[in-house]
């Protein structure tokens, strides 16, 4: 476990900075927000961390924290911006959103090092801090996607002129998706860049857009555990697909493309589905069985029956 | 089933006094005048039906009300206060709840987690956690279920249900969020006879407990045992208003909509 721990660790890591990037596309995706602006917040995310800890010095927690607030408050700005899209229209705004930064990054000059971008972040930053990071937004995550709040959710993505009339503020839910989406992306970009200790506007370019959204689609986008899925599959599939050499990409495609037209629920919905037969049949059985044997009884003897009749009724659900 | 406790609930004013108010509400669609000029007023503990052929602009009207569709002219005041201005999702924590023509559930929640959709803008922090900690529905969700009769079906998904049954989740959930004012967008269309008259039946009992209504629907039958009055429209305008009885034997709404058979309706 240990050596396995140490020379996986590159591949560790990026596991759960995936990850974190996929969550920043996926939550937005969950209220029926089709944006790619969390890919741009990566961005904003992983320059703040390195400017900050090369001219600064701070703590990773500052750097990172920093890069967030920046990139949530971004993202409510963005949010107002585009606030009348929907659909491929703030697709492709978000999408221009993350190129406009990419091309930002490229011309700041000595701030953000230009082409070849900034080097020599070095911090405090180890896996172990960023796999707690990461399991804390999860757990975050998963209980907005359990009772009244992901049911509205759920609305809001669903049918939101019923939302509306159900009393939820859609476009307040909008905006908030917004600011959580910078959040996480921010977060990815900032562990992404004190891990590596380096970042350029290579390592922040549409690569990720692309990254992110085979994730969601191959894992699953309407769950966390989707994009936990997905973010396993294709952060070792690389390492596992070695022999296949130049044809990787091609498997890439093969496996997105199945993805997208057969399982659309993700491999999550697949295995949703299989759970939810398990459970009914499991269900099912015991319930006509306890039928039979009442029958049975009655049958034997009708005293008893009556007195069952007489009896207050207690009510069996199947 | 757990179920717990929670606020909401509001007492009603007594019957007669109104509550809901439109003044000359007009909806224009380019040239096309969906609504045109619709005074009508909503009495507490009462069924108001909205009575019209196809595109007469009754649901067009439901949605003004409701401030799902913008107004082009008019107003719209609840308890006296004009809420022409105020967003559609604060409706809702007014007391006011609606279903809609079409069946509109959810596909991927159950039964129950439709129904509780309707009563979760009442819940308070501590009724949030029980319910995700404990799985505790609450009491007016439970009551909802009870009334609408939907308990059998609760961990179905809608796509697994009858369309009659379907429409009820539908009533289920309105309920559940313990309106004053619950308006029905034709609730009883694709449904068998059998179930439309348990529905009437159920609308009929809400009134009696003091749960005020605006009904449209084209059912004319239905219209005339369950509503307490009529409004009659045609192309957007108000045609007639008053008793059910005195409205379908109306010569005006009769050439518009009903044909000389609805005498015999009205008699009965």
């Amino acid at each position: 476990m240990n050596t396995w721990w140490l020379s996986n660790q590159i591949l560790i890591q990026s596991t759960f900075i995936s990850l974190l990037l996929a969550l920043s596309i996926q939550v937005p995706l969950r209220a029926g927000v089709f944006s790619f602006a969390g890919i741009g917040s990566y961005a904003i995310g992983a320059y703040t961390a390195a400017i900050l800890t090369i001219r600064a010095q701070v703590a990773p927690v500052v750097a990172i924290g920093a890069g967030v607030l920046l990139a949530a408050v971004v993202g409510y700005l963005l949010a107002l911006l585009v606030a009348r899209l929907s659909g491929l229209y703030l697709g492709m705004a978000t999408i221009s959103f993350t190129l406009f930064l990419g091309v930002l990054a490229t011309n700041g000059g000595d701030l953000t090092g230009g082409a070849t971008g900034l080097f020599g972040a070095l911090s405090t930053l180890t896996t172990e801090h960023v796999i707690a990071i990461t399991v804390v937004v999860l757990v975050l995550l998963a209980a907005s996607e359990r009772g009244s709040f992901g049911r509205r959710v759920d609305a809001v993505r669903e049918d939101p002129q019923l939302a509306v009339s159900l009393g939820v503020d859609v476009v307040r839910v909008r905006r908030r998706v917004f600011v959580v989406s910078g959040a996480l992306g921010a977060c990815a970009g900032g562990m992404n860049t004190l891990l590596r200790t380096t970042v350029s506007p290579e390592t922040v370019g549409f690569h990720l857009v692309v990254t992110a959204l085979t994730i969601i689609i191959v894992g699953g986008a309407m769950s966390w555990a989707g994009a936990a899925i997905g973010a396993v599959i294709f952060t070792w599939l690389p390492s596992i697909l070695q022999f296949v050499g130049e044809w990787q990409l091609l498997v890439y495609g093969i496996v997105v493309a199945i993805a997208a037209v057969y399982v659309p629920g993700g491999l999550l919905g697949l295995l949703q589905e299989g759970w939810r037969r398990m459970r009914r049949r499991g269900r099912r059985l015991p319930a006509e069985g306890a039928v039979a044997q009442t029958q049975a009884a009655a049958a034997v003897d009708p005293e008893k029956e009556l007195a069952a009749l007489a009896a207050p009724t207690t009510e069996v659900r199947p | 089933m757990t179920t717990t406790e929670h606020p909401g609930a509001t007492a009603a004013p007594p019957v007669g006094t109104t509550v809901l108010q439109t003044v000359d509400v007009a909806v224009h669609y380019g040239g096309i005048k969906a609504v045109d000029g619709i005074d009508l007023t909503l009495e507490s503990g009462r069924i108001l039906g909205i009575l019209g052929p196809n595109g007469s602009g009754k649901s067009t009207l439901l949605g003004a009300i409701t401030r799902l569709v913008p107004l082009t002219r008019g107003r719209v005041l609840l308890d006296g206060g004009d809420y022409s201005r105020t967003p559609a999702s604060r409706l809702a924590h007014r007391g006011i709840a609606r279903t809609f023509q079409t069946v509109r559930l959810l596909p991927d929640l159950t039964v129950l987690e439709n129904v509780q959709l309707g009563a979760d803008l009442r819940l308070d922090r501590a009724s949030r956690w029980r319910e995700l900690v404990r799985r505790a529905v609450s009491a007016p969700v439970a009551e909802a279920i009870e009334r609408t009769g939907v308990g059998d079906v609760l961990d179905l998904r809608p796509g697994e249900l009858s369309y009659g049954t379907a429409r009820r989740v539908e009533i289920a959930r309105a309920l559940a969020g313990r309106p004053r004012v619950l308006m029905l967008d034709e609730p009883t269309a694709g449904m068998n006879q059998p179930e439309r008259i348990e529905v009437a039946a159920l609308l009929r009992r809400l009134r009696d407990e003091g749960l005020t209504q605006l009904l449209v629907e084209h059912d004319v039958q239905m219209m005339v045992d369950t509503c307490d009055r009529l409004l009659a429209m045609n192309q957007g305008r108000h045609v007639a208003e008053g008793a059910p009885g005195d409205v379908v034997r109306d010569p005006t709404v009769q050439e518009a909509y009903l044909g000389k058979r609805w005498n015999r309706a009205a008699d009965q």
